[in-house]
């Protein structure tokens, strides 16, 4: 009976795809069968024994593992969904004992590449647990995409119909969808697309990636003023030579104003090529197409803005050749209970949130050597310096911030350093104001601990992320959220803004990135291709690229109009706590669990891809530019000023 | 099946009351309760994650739980890793020991201290992308290897292959650093007790002192540098050397290198000790042997060891600039070497460097006594060398004329066996009848020994210190004399076995001899009338 239906599916599915000789060669062979009617009903007592299941994996295993090299891979890749489909239909049918045994035989084969999805479904003991757990019943209910080349898929057609395995057959009918291409095998380097086996149907995912995304850079921009400046000092030469004494102990290559300055010398190389830099670096500004904001921006105050500007001025440019000076702030004696850190725009505020719900911001400018942060940023902050130490001031160096009802998940500053907002695990966010040093508002929405909180570029808007799978954007005034993004089969772990404010990526635990527009609330991207959760997220500042790091310290670069991966880029051996790209978009940096902090090339990446689309993807990677090692210290947070100075944070963690 | 077994189900129901669970709800719910745990630990992952750790601690089980709505497990918060311990009998039951802690010690326990209040320092891990050499960063090759396996794997795959050199990690046990101590200590302060003997014996023979080598060796490298004029402890530290030396157990090579410089040191430092009577000349002899036998241990292994130590000897001995004292060592370091080394490096120098010497040696133009006494001690040395080069070459003819000799002792045999002088068979056949009545006659055939080179040195040497120049040379003589007359014992037996031998071996006998007749006239003509007495015999033997 059931086989009957078995075998209209697979001439339906055969007629489907337009396989008349093969469903012509499966007559042939059922008629010769019917004809001894033994073995079949040989065949159908077989069918309600636990052990087929085992017996026709083992025997498929092996025939895909014997076939050709050439199609080799991308036979494999059919086993591990019918392996996981196996063991829980051996659970929904009740057999326990078997399904363990099942499950632990063949488990080493998939253990490299599915390693988490084994030990969650490692759990699953009986079949209601198939309905609780998310993860199997989304394996259940979708059919996963497998890319083959006709050749392949006729072998296996050929392979299961000689055998007679329906069970396999069975499985493979009701859980994949063959995506068939004619021509060569994919190369085995393309398995990266096939990894993540997610409970979403990768055909809504696609569907996703269709849209449209705008990821220029903001019209009026800061940067782009400063540009309209350049071009008018270049107009108005003769003025402008007085522009910057105090910058001329600085390399020439520092400040884009600066190299115009010096430009106008025109005497040696050193000064041409950095006139060279400037023009392709503002030209790279330019190229990236502007966009609308599609939220009301805050208006910032002229005093701010000259700082950008003069920030912007002093930026020393970065690319592989010349590599960033790195400050790494060391928090000392936290007992392991530092969970996280942020660093102000400029250095000079740096605050960490403790596992004993308490927040401390220290700062920079008045503890240590005071001078260290001003001299070298010589940023507005500087009047503190001023009065020194008192023994009361000395008894605690930091300025404590207590409010919260349980450990501090994540904090971030302003991007004026005004603001301060922490994320619990009470599942409320705080806002404080390092002026006042006095909480402001107690944001409450999440219902379940907020993992990640961070600051929009343009201060003003935030948005959170939390373990109730949702991620929300707020503003200051308001102390409901503004859009609630959901959508993520699990925790949302992390969460970035783009660079024009209209798109925030989250990073999750069921291993995807999403994009969402803030305007409309919508998912905009799925990026598909990470094996663990993933940890931090970093936006470059053109908008175009992003990079997210995972718990197995693989970091991959996506391009977000196209939703595809750059480039995937192993390095690093530990959970990647922080991301972060220089100003102009030439470096990231990464830091890890490992206790290093590296520096990967991103142009570099980003070229070859360009120039021959076609081979693209995974075969080219980030060139690894530099590991810089700490002294057991974990680098938990990292960030570029505005002058492309990388700031580093971490605890300092006892070795056992 | 599932990993928690029914019996655990059974306990924890009995525990919380349910007396009669029945098997069939106990086999329900172990896996239930599996599951459970499992979905757990999933939560108290994430947790840990977001607290940016890697390992898993109490507190984020109980986050875990809280996050469920579950009452976290009070009692086990701690910010130690907890111990478990492996219960007996059972492979893989593991529990948590926990103390019974009386209250009245608490009570009573001082406050412990407040933990440190934490704190931001700043440093630069990095200036324009190079790292500065500061305490606050990670040495660049001492890189913590990260604990995961997972290293290798993307080791590959990175295309960049990064060459890291873990750090050696050096334990120490507790007892093997007492001993360090204790050894330290009774070398620099009491190297003449008896203790001291002790502590070289157990220095020379006991199996687990291997991880102190390198420590001994900094010691003493660090000791020789400091304390050139403390003479005692120079000696104390080359018996040191000479038990690590000897200590089968301990693979010395790779400090080897760490070593020579100290011995060296001890051989032609311009001054040892700091009073005029301190004795240097016996440790220069014994770091000399010490350096000799070294080369001849570790000659194979590294084949420049022995150029290079005798490049800077020759270089010593060559120098005219250098003291009397730096060329007695390396007279003596070259000596100690082997008969061939003199034969090539010394004796062809000999006789411009006895230009040098002689006028040092004559009271008439040195009047500096002290100067005067280290130049006849330089006589003595090279005197000493030359004459077991000598020795040597006479040595070796013997050997030719083996199989006559033989015939010729099976003859006497008998009278052989029956010799009175129970000498080892080292003493080489040649030595036998004629020279052992010569010397016997003269009454100094128990001085003899056989033929241990620096035992014979040794004597020579030692009669030097003798202020007298008139005790020298009779002292002198006598340590001489007995190679010498060896060697004319030699040659006395040679020439009784002339007879039978064939006549190309004579041939070539005669030429080897010619060689070594040429040798001695000139160093007969070098030594002057000083050795004149007793090369006599020699030649007269020779001539007979």
């Amino acid at each position: 009976m059931e086989e009957e239906e078995l075998q209209k599916a697979v001439y339906a599915y055969l007629r489907k795809k337009g396989f008349r000789q093969t469903e012509l060669a499966l007559q042939e062979e059922q008629n010769r069968l019917s004809s001894s009617a033994q073995s079949d009903l040989a065949v159908s007592r077989l069918d309600n024994d636990p052990a087929r299941y085992h017996d026709a994996y083992s025997k498929l295993r092996s025939w895909a593992y014997s076939s050709l090299d050439l199609y080799k891979h991308e036979l494999l890749r059919v086993l591990y969904p019918v392996y996981i489909h196996c063991f829980m239909d051996l659970v929904a049918e009740g057999h326990m004992q078997e399904a363990r045994t099942f499950f632990h035989t063949f488990r080493e084969d998939h253990e490299l590449t599915h390693l988490r999805d084994l030990q969650k479904l490692e759990g699953i003991l009986s079949p209601s647990h198939l309905e609780e757990m998310e993860l199997a019943r989304s394996l259940r209910q979708n059919k996963v995409k497998i890319k083959l080349c006709e050749y392949s898929y006729d072998l296996l057609l050929q392979y299961l119909q000689k055998t007679q395995s329906f069970t396999m057959l069975g499985i493979i009918n009701e859980h994949i969808n063959f995506e068939v291409s004619a021509g060569q095998p994919s190369s085995i380097s393309d398995d990266a697309d096939v990894v993540a086996l997610v409970g979403s149907s990768q055909d809504i995912a696609k569907h996703i990636n269709q849209k449209e995304v705008r990821w220029g850079l903001l019209e009026d921009s800061v940067e782009e003023r400063l540009e309209r400046a350049l071009s008018d000092s270049e107009k108005a030469e003769g003025e402008n030579k007085e522009v910057d004494p105090e910058d001329s102990k600085k390399r020439s290559v520092e400040g884009a104003k600066q190299g115009v300055s010096v430009k106008k010398l025109k005497k040696d190389k050193l000064v041409g090529a950095t006139g060279k830099n400037i023009r392709s670096e503002t030209s790279t500004v330019s190229m990236a197409p502007r966009v609308k904001p599609e939220l009301t921006l805050p208006v910032m105050t002229t005093e701010v803005e000259q700082s950008i500007l003069e920030d912007l001025r002093n930026r020393v440019q970065l690319s592989s050749l010349a590599l960033p000076s790195i400050s790494f702030y060391t928090f000392i004696n936290t007992h392991n209970s530092l969970n996280c850190s942020s660093i102000s725009h400029d250095g000079s505020l740096v605050a960490g949130g403790f596992s004993d719900s308490s927040l401390k911001v220290w700062d920079m400018a008045k503890i240590g050597r005071p001078t260290k942060t001003s001299n070298l940023q010589g940023e507005s902050e500087s009047v503190q310096n001023e009065h020194l130490l008192g023994p009361e001031e000395r008894k605690r160096s930091y300025t404590l911030f207590q409010g919260h009802a349980g450990p501090v998940y994540s904090a971030t500053f302003s991007p004026f350093g005004d603001f301060l907002l922490s994320s619990s695990s009470d599942s409320t966010i705080r806002l404080w104001s390092t002026k006042l040093n006095s909480n402001l508002v107690c944001y409450k929405g999440h219902n379940y601990p907020v993992w990640d909180v961070q600051f929009s570029p343009v201060g003003h808007y935030f948005a959170s992320c939390s373990h109730d799978r949702t991620a929300r954007i707020w503003s200051m005034d308001r102390i409901q959220p503004l859009r609630i993004m959901a959508g993520h089969l699990s925790d949302v772990d992390c969460v970035q803004w783009h660079a024009n404010c209209n798109y925030i990526a989250t990073g999750s635990s069921d291993k995807t990135v999403r994009l969402w527009d803030v305007q409309s609330g919508e998912c905009v991207r799925v990026f598909i291709g990470h094996r663990s959760m993933v940890l931090s997220l970093a936006m470059s500042l053109d908008g175009r690229y992003m990079a997210s790091g995972d718990e197995d310290g693989t970091i991959m670069m996506w391009d977000l109009s196209s939703g595809r991966c750059v480039s995937p880029l192993m390095g690093h051996s530990s959970c990647i706590w922080t991301l972060a790209f220089s100003c102009e978009g030439t470096l990231l940096a990464s830091g890890s669990a490992d206790c290093t902090v590296k520096l990967w090339d991103v142009t570099a990446s980003m070229k070859v891809p360009r120039m021959e689309e076609n081979k693209a993807s995974s075969t080219n990677r980030l060139r690894l530019l530099k590991a810089l090692p700490t002294k057991s210290t974990p680098v938990y947070t990292l960030r570029f000023s505005r002058r492309n100075l990388l700031f580093a944070a971490g605890a300092l963690s006892k070795q056992v | 099946m599932s990993i928690v077994p029914k019996e655990t189900i059974e306990v924890i129901a009995q525990s919380i009351g349910i007396a009669n669970l029945s098997t069939d709800v106990a086999l329900a719910l172990a896996p239930d309760v599996e599951y459970r745990l499992r979905e757990i630990m999933q939560e108290a992952i994430k947790c840990m994650r977001h607290s940016k750790r890697t390992v898993l601690t109490a507190d984020d089980v109980d986050s875990a739980l809280s996050l469920r709505n579950v009452e976290p497990l009070y009692g086990f918060a701690s910010g130690d890793p907890l111990r478990f311990k492996r219960a007996v009998g059972h492979k893989d039951l593991f529990y948590i020991d926990d103390k019974d802690v009386d209250l009245k010690d608490v009570i009573n326990a001082p406050l412990p201290k407040a933990p440190l209040d934490s704190g931001v320092v700043a440093h630069w891990l990095a200036i324009e992308g190079v790292q500065p050499a500061i305490p606050e960063n990670a040495p660049v090759e001492a890189i913590v290897a990260p604990s995961e396996n997972k290293r290798s794997e993307h080791g590959k795959e990175d295309g960049l292959p990064v060459d890291i050199k873990l750090p050696v990690k050096h334990v120490l046990s507790r007892e093997l650093q007492l001993y360090f101590d204790k050894i330290t200590e009774l070398i620099v302060s009491r190297s003449d007790s008896i203790l001291f003997k002790e502590a070289l014996e157990s220095l020379a023979t006991d199996s687990g002192l291997h991880p102190l080598v390198p420590y001994f060796s900094y010691f003493i490298a660090d000791e020789v540098t400091r304390s050139l004029n403390d003479l005692p402890l120079l000696f104390a530290l080359m018996r040191v050397v000479r038990s690590l030396l000897r200590n089968p157990h301990i693979h010395i090579e790779p400090y080897l290198h760490q070593l020579m410089p100290s011995m060296i040191t001890c051989i032609v430092a311009k001054r040892l000790g700091h009073r005029i009577a301190d004795n240097h000349w016996e440790l220069r002899d014994f770091a000399a042997n010490l350096v000799a036998s070294v080369c001849r241990r570790f000659g194979h292994v590294y084949h420049n060891l022995q150029y290079r130590l005798t490049r800077t000897l020759l270089n010593a001995f060559l120098d005219p600039s250098k003291a009397m004292t730096q060329h007695y060592g390396a007279i003596q370091g070259l000596a100690a070497l082997g008969p061939s080394v003199v034969r090539v490096l010394i004796l062809p120098q000999l006789e411009t460097y006895m230009q040098l010497l002689e006028p040092e040696m004559q009271l008439e133009k040195q009047k500096n006594e002290m100067k005067r006494k280290e130049a006849w001690h330089v006589y003595g040395a090279l005197l000493c060398a030359a004459g077991k080069c000598l020795y040597e070459r006479v040595k070796l003819f013997p050997s030719l004329l083996h199989p006559p000799t033989r015939q010729f002792w099976r003859s006497n045999g008998r009278v052989a066996t029956k010799m009175p002088n129970k000498r080892k068979a080292s003493s080489s056949h040649l030595l036998q009848q004629p020279a052992l009545k010569k010397l016997a006659s003269d009454g100094t055939a128990g001085s003899i020994p056989p033929i241990s080179m620096t035992t014979s040195m040794q004597a020579a040497a030692d009669g030097f210190p003798t202020p007298s120049e008139s005790g020298i040379r009779p002292s002198s003589s006598t340590g001489q004399l007995s190679n010498e007359s060896i060697s004319g014992g030699s040659r006395k037996e040679k020439s009784g076995g002339k007879a039978p031998t064939p006549s190309t071996v004579l041939a070539q006998a005669w030429k080897e001899d010619l060689d070594a007749g040429h040798l001695m006239a000139s160093l007969f003509e070098l030594f002057g009338e000083g050795i004149f007495s007793f090369i006599q015999p020699v030649e007269m033997s020779f001539f007979l």
